[in-house]
């Protein structure tokens, strides 16, 4: 069985790749170009992916690279923090009272998410948002499944240090 | 910094590790009754299984946060037209050793748009091909077959090469109609530069048609090697390769001889056909001698060429019955 048209592909992931992007650069613009960037590199290589290739892996690795490339622009990476922190102060503002906890919760998650090391940010999301197993993140960050467990391992730590405070109350022991 | 209890340490590890390895953020209390036991008794762990939860919440609700409709339907239709552009511009070829030479064939998505001799290179980045503005890349695997039926027809096991084609590389409309007529001479036969003038409407226009045809992109499939100099000279053949078009109408049943240094079909040992006629005759009929334009004819090396064209015999000089010598 031979490769599936490359439509088909697009049609397919191109909304997860674009969730994917916008998660890690914040920017609806940015995720636009990488996306499109994505598929256009995707359709170079496209024939030589042998039919049991592992696509979506494939897909995802090509993104995490461009991400990576794009922020190794220091400067746009820091517009991009700051983009996200006014975007956390609008939530705190404009949320209604019963969803507080949860947008505040959202907005300083975005905060702490983009502000995790590259690697560390993509296996969070691949885990966390598009529900990729180990070994699959690890195909698309080009590198062993253990290694990206530890990667998100790293990223719960962190985040979950971050996002002290938002905790609703346990429950009492007993009596 | 205080140290945690061996199983504080077990314990959080272990919510640490059920926060690892559920991929979404479902999980609402803890199942496992060892743990819920511990959690019972211990603030601390149960600070820390609240923070998970907490993160998890958080998780939650950055899933649920979709980016705009409007956002991502125009992210698409911008990709789709990138694509677009790109597919049209983006040509895969294949290099296949022949015995006329490497020779390069390239596609698109719509057809077949290049076919060139490289002799002795492989490398098509000095070809017409690396001179386009266009993406190339190898695919061996796509070009394959065509490839090999390229080898049937130079061994002469095939006589048609029913590609799909992609004329974009033709340079003008009148080149296309000179390239149209020349793919419709029959395999096995030859007409002259002036014939083909006459075919597309320009008789006086002998030299165009031999410009057209040394822009072929598509040489062998639209058979340029069929059109030979009005008095049987070969003329010319990419570049000034005439012995690539004498081994191609050798192949094709058509007897080329050598005249000095000059490469001739022999005239006289083929048969003929006039424009129209729906029948084939001995370079000798009568008939033919009231045809005022001999640069015109069609002509044979074989009667099974003519006959495979669907002509018959002229029934006046009956080339069946008196064929010209082998």
């Amino acid at each position: 069985m031979g490769l599936e048209p490359f439509e088909t592909i697009v049609d397919a992931h191109h909304g997860e790749i674009y969730r994917y992007l916008l998660r890690m650069t914040a920017r609806p613009s940015d995720a636009d170009d990488l996306a499109q960037e994505t598929f256009l590199r995707a359709y170079r290589a496209y024939r030589t992916l042998t039919p049991d290739a592992n696509v979506r892996a494939w897909l995802f690795a090509i993104a995490t690279n461009l991400a990576r490339n794009h922020f190794r622009a220091e400067r746009r990476r820091r517009a991009a923090h700051a983009g996200l922190h006014r975007a956390a102060r609008a939530v705190d503002g404009a949320a209604p009272d019963g969803e507080a906890l949860a947008d505040e919760a959202r907005a300083r998650l975005d905060a702490l998410v983009a502000a995790l090391p590259l690697r560390q940010r993509a296996a969070f999301v691949l885990r966390k948002v598009h529900d990729l197993d180990y070994d699959t993140i690890g195909r698309s960050l080009g590198c062993s499944a253990e290694t990206a467990r530890a990667h998100v391992f790293q990223a719960v730590r962190k985040l979950r240090r971050g996002l002290a405070g938002l905790e609703r109350p346990s429950q009492e022991p007993a009596p | 910094m205080t140290r945690l209890p061996t199983t504080c340490v077990e314990i959080q590890e272990r919510l640490l590790a059920v926060a690892l390895d559920e991929p979404g953020a479902t999980r609402g209390g803890v199942t496992d009754p060892v743990l819920e036991a511990h959690l019972q008794c211990c603030p601390r762990c149960r600070d820390e299984h609240a923070r998970l939860r907490a993160l998890e919440t958080a998780v939650g609700a950055w899933r649920r946060l979709e980016p705009p409709a409007a956002d991502l339907a125009g992210a698409r239709a911008r990709l789709d037209a990138r694509l677009a552009d790109l597919s049209r511009r983006t040509f895969t070829y294949h290099v296949v050793p022949s015995p006329l030479g490497n020779i390069l064939i390239a596609r698109s998505e719509h057809g077949v748009s290049l076919v060139e001799y490289l002799g002795r290179r492989r490398d098509p980045a000095r070809s017409r091909l690396g001179r386009l503005a266009v993406e190339a890349r190898p695919d061996g695997a796509e070009l394959e077959a065509l490839g090999r039926e390229l080898l049937e027809y130079l061994a002469g096991r095939r006589t048609r090469l029913d590609w799909p084609l992609d004329l974009r590389l033709v340079r003008s409309a009148f080149h296309r109609a000179v390239l149209d007529a020349t793919a419709r001479i029959p395999y096995g036969a030859v007409i002259s530069y002036a014939g083909l003038a006459c075919e597309v409407g320009k008789p006086t226009g002998v030299r165009a048609v031999a410009q057209a045809l040394r822009w072929n992109p598509l040489p062998i499939v639209v058979p340029c090697h069929r059109v030979i100099g009005s008095g049987g000279s070969l003329t010319g053949y990419a570049g000034n390769r005439t012995d690539l078009k004498e081994r191609l109408l050798t192949t094709e049943g058509v007897r080329v001889v050598r005249v000095r240094e000059d490469l001739r079909v022999l005239r006289q040992a083929m048969y003929v056909r006039t424009p129209s006629a729906r029948f084939y005759c001995l370079p000798t009929c009568r008939w033919l001698a009231r045809f005022p334009h001999p640069e015109r004819l069609v002509l044979f090396g074989a009667r099974e060429g003519a006959e495979a064209a669907g002509l018959r015999p002229c029934t006046e000089c009956r080339p069946d019955l008196r064929p010209l010598p082998a």
